[in-house]
């Protein structure tokens, strides 16, 4: 696959994404909702650190830090969700 | 830099752009990641206000925002693909297009700031909305930061200063415009559509 048709395959997902996240938000408010929301954003956030930022070649080292910071933020967000209720 | 046969190929082990860049996304990474985690543990202590003065916010122009940013950042990389082809006045048109986009989102959002202000949803309003200025006011600088380097570097493109064999400074400028987009992706949900 050429480089450009990855891109747009990325871009393709971040828009897919970005819509279902509002659509995840008017189906309405849950706790499990919520989960999956930020799950979605997880996913956006590791399109982009792939795809865009073109880390998946890259060393693990470094590939595993962009990675997991959307990744923590988001437990711990959800987190706050869960325990503070 | 990686120097493969086919330019836009990347090399297994390759790091895009410079080391002192990664450390500098990781830094700016860290303080965000301070303010959101703030802004998440306010909003568990006070979950009725945020869900109430969230509610005042349009959730379209939150979605429009990011689609306009995603938009911008895919522009940036194809921009970094051309010139790994030594295509530079390709890569200066696809920067100019990623700046129209951004620009986009340049105005949704100082549109949204002057109707929260008219309607008096300023800073001292109350801390959802403290918090939701100091969060998206930090994001709105660094977008515009972003901004004025996609532009830089699109004047050097027209020169064609970058090709295939160097455009490691290019890699850098357009890594941070990606970094201001994965910092909205996370923004995006929880400041407009989180309850």
């Amino acid at each position: 696959m050429s480089a450009s048709r990855l891109l747009l395959l990325c871009w393709a997902g971040l828009a897919t994404l970005s819509l279902c996240t509002v659509a995840l938000a008017q189906v309405g408010t849950s706790r499990w909702l919520s989960m999956v929301i930020l799950l979605v954003a997880v996913g956006k956030a590791w399109l982009i650190t792939d795809g865009f930022m073109e880390l998946r070649h890259a060393p693990h080292l470094w590939r595993r830090l962009m990675l997991s910071w959307a990744l923590v933020l988001a437990a711990v967000v959800g987190l706050t969700l869960v325990l503070f209720r | 830099m990686c120097t493969s046969a086919e330019p836009s190929e990347l090399c297994r082990g390759h790091l895009p752009g410079d080391l002192a860049m990664w450390f500098f996304i990781l830094a700016e990474l860290s303080v965000f990641a301070i303010l959101i985690l703030a802004f998440a543990v306010t909003q568990a202590l006070k979950p009725q206000m945020f869900s109430d003065s969230r509610q005042l916010l349009a959730t379209s122009t939150g979605l429009a925002m990011t689609l306009s940013l995603i938009t911008a950042g895919l522009f940036a990389a194809l921009a970094q693909e051309r010139i790994r082809r030594s295509r530079p006045r390709h890569g200066a048109v696809f920067l100019l297009l990623a700046l129209l986009a951004a620009s986009v989102y340049v105005v949704l959002k100082v549109t949204e700031y002057r109707h929260l202000l008219v309607s008096g949803l300023g800073m001292e309003h109350n801390t959802f909305f403290t918090l939701y200025w100091i969060l998206t006011g930090f994001h709105f600088l660094h977008v515009l930061l972003g901004m004025f380097i996609l532009g830089w570097l699109a004047e050097r493109c027209r020169r064609g200063l970058y090709d295939a064999a160097n455009h490691n400074g290019f890699e850098c400028g357009v890594l941070y415009w990606h970094m201001v987009d994965l910092v909205w992706v996370v923004l995006f949900p929880l400041v407009y559509v989180l309850n």
